[in-house]
């Protein structure tokens, strides 16, 4: 058996000075617009009193998702016994560090305060989910980066040790996201014990999805071989993912349309035909779940490479999509204090809020991602994360 | 170092960060009162007839406006809300609307206290529910966890500091009522109680929950208010009669 030599990738071409420079400008502007929202406050956002959490938070626990599932395609050789795909191990144990150190930019530079970031560390409230899972998330890093560590190291045992460990991490650390949601009572549209498990669900599909587009590209604008063959195996594992991601869409719904209490606030979701119905069905369902789906099940589309790539960016945009949904109905729907009645005050009690994404709010998150594939271009060129023998190790 | 000493050097060093995040002049909120008015003998609650509240009488927000600075920035969805008068109407043909006021309900069980993730929402030992505008990172969840709209976040910066009894408004952090507990610790009751009772309709009944003999204990004896959502469990202080 050969082993696998990775090294450095060059990074000298005009194409690769372009992308940095572009994921650079992109990066700034997001800084810029994190400054902005500091500076001058929220209202820079399309945040309202009503809708509190805007585009940010929905950053936020999308790049948590993509981290999980590019964590478990890193562990998929040491953990799951796949010795194929240990050529992704380093590429996708550093993309789920750097994506979670993304996530946490954009959850502190969306506090009110971000400069008060270590008060959370002195003055901790274990009931909170946000301090836990601050707690999860912080040691969910260093857990990716000891675990990157070991296999520069090339230390078997440990390697396969942290990745058990980082795998059960990341469930807890998807687990202890959903509940942030699932957990708040007050809303009809959140409350509900699925949240944890079917993000645990869109991580794995969005992430798998993510990995398949990182991988391709980056082997393929480093000038470096790869067998196509493991992107169809990603492409097969990614449409099972999609199959439990669209149950729990559909169970989770089903559930709480069946209840008349919630009737106006699923017809609201489902029927109405206004933007959130739209984000929902053609977004959240369609690009998330239902196009991919039909592509990667078909058997000549879900062989093609090219096909399993249209597929994969589907489920990134659509995975979007279903953070959005989670995050914003929930709170444009009025909370009921009096249920049954109708309601109208000064506060805007009793009825549906408005929110939409500021120029500011989409500059912040556009430079988040940014930021983390700058991080992840600058890396690859820094440490010996590519394999340059993927063909020759497949073959042993 | 004894356990207190400890503590206290802690509580000093988070005080001494916090105050490095502030601005100049601006002082901390006196949390809990010297003279130990505030105790657990007590227990703040208040009731609304709304029988008695009309439509008309915004006696208790413009008071509370005027006694805790609450801004109104000319844009709705950014105004500052502390108590807010609602219209309820009941879905039945020709029914009558109800006027009352809305805010904290200081509740037993405050989920928005449950959801901080750095303790900056607290309940002192008279049972008001207070935020620490210090701690307070501004992270908002306390605001989605809240089932009245009971807190208001600080969207823009407001340089406008009239009654100098209470702190400068920060920007970034989120607020709410608290009962005017500056004014409980030297004696007074809330604004909004005594600006309804002076000239407002005289629908507000405050008082010690706690003691048998106060106004607000008698009247609920005798008339039994309900809080608002009480399906959820969280035993609000702020009770209502007639709704």
């Amino acid at each position: 058996m050969e082993k696998i030599r990775y090294s450095a990738i060059k990074g000298d071409s005009n194409g690769y000075l372009a992308l940095l420079g572009a994921l650079g400008v992109l990066s700034l502007g997001g800084f810029w617009a994190a400054w902005t929202m500091f500076t001058d406050g929220h209202s820079v956002t399309g945040m309202t009193n009503a809708v509190p959490w805007g585009f940010p938070i929905v950053v936020a626990i999308y790049l948590i998702g993509l981290s999980a599932g590019s964590l478990v395609i890193s562990a998929l050789s040491s953990v799951f016994g796949k010795k194929e795909f240990k050529v992704f191990s380093r590429i996708a144990a550093l993309l789920a560090a750097l994506l979670l150190v993304g996530a946490l930019m954009a959850i502190i530079l969306d506090w009110g305060r971000p400069e008060r970031i270590l008060v959370p560390f002195f003055s901790m409230n274990p009931r909170s989910m946000f301090s836990l899972n601050g707690m999860l998330y912080s040691a969910y890093i260093v857990i990716c980066f000891v675990y990157l560590w070991a296999m520069f190291e090339e230390r078997e045992k440990l390697v396969k040790a942290l990745g058990l460990l980082a795998v059960f991490w990341a469930v807890l650390v998807h687990s202890g996201t959903g509940a942030i949601f699932g957990f708040v009572g007050a809303r009809e549209l959140l409350h509900s014990p699925l949240l944890p498990p079917s993000f645990i669900a869109a991580a794995l599909s969005s992430g798998t999805a993510l990995m398949i587009i990182v991988l391709h590209f980056s082997f393929k604008w480093a000038g470096r071989t790869l067998d196509e063959a493991l992107l169809r195996q990603l492409g097969r594992y990614l449409m099972v993912f999609l199959i439990v991601v669209a149950y729990f869409i559909f169970i989770e719904n089903v559930t709480r349309s069946y209840w008349p209490a919630n009737y106006e606030a699923q017809k609201f979701l489902l029927l109405s035909g206004n933007k959130y119905s739209l984000i929902f069905w053609v977004g959240m369902v369609g690009c998330g779940v239902a196009f991919p789906f039909v592509i990667l099940v078909n058997r000549f589309t879900g062989g093609s490479l090219k096909w399993i790539l249209w597929a994969s960016a589907l489920v990134v945009g659509g995975v979007l999509a279903e953070r959005y949904i989670i995050v914003i109905p929930a709170q444009v729907m009025p909370v009921e204090i009096f249920p049954g009645m109708k309601v109208v005050s000064d506060f805007q009690d009793g009825s549906v809020a408005d929110y939409s994404i500021s120029l500011v709010e989409a500059m912040f998150g556009a430079g988040i991602v940014s930021f983390v594939f700058l991080l992840y271009a600058l890396a690859l060129k820094f440490f010996e994360l590519m394999p340059e023998n993927v063909e020759e190790s497949r073959e042993r | 170092m004894t356990d207190m000493d400890r503590r206290g050097f802690v509580k000093a060093g988070l005080a001494v960060l916090a105050g490095s995040a502030l601005g100049p002049g601006v002082t901390l909120f006196q949390a809990f009162a010297e003279d130990g008015r505030e105790s657990s003998k007590t227990r703040w609650g208040m009731v609304i007839d709304t029988n008695k509240c009309s439509e008309k009488c915004t006696e208790c927000v413009s008071a509370c406006r005027t006694e805790n600075n609450v801004p109104l920035f000319g844009e709705p969805k950014y105004d500052g809300h502390w108590i807010r008068k609602a219209a309820v109407t009941p879905d039945v043909e020709g029914a009558k609307s109800m006027s009352l006021p809305l805010l904290c309900n200081h509740c037993e069980h405050p989920p928005c206290q449950h959801v901080c993730p750095t303790a900056a929402t607290f309940t002192r030992h008279d049972g008001i529910v207070m935020i620490d505008k210090h701690r307070c990172i501004g992270c908002r969840y306390c605001m989605i966890a809240c089932p009245y709209k009971a807190r208001t976040f600080v969207f823009k910066s407001t340089e406008e500091w009239p009654n100098k009894d209470v702190p400068k408004r920060s920007k970034g952090v989120v607020e709410k009522c608290h009962f005017c507990a500056h004014r409980l610790d030297k004696g007074q009751i809330p604004a909004c109680v005594e600006a309804c009772t002076k000239s407002g309709d005289g629908a507000m009944i405050f008082g010690n929950l706690k003691d048998p003999q106060s106004d607000i204990s008698k009247y609920i004896r005798e008339n039994a208010p309900r809080g608002l959502r009480e399906d959820f469990g969280l035993k609000p202080k702020v009770l209502y009669k007639g709704v």
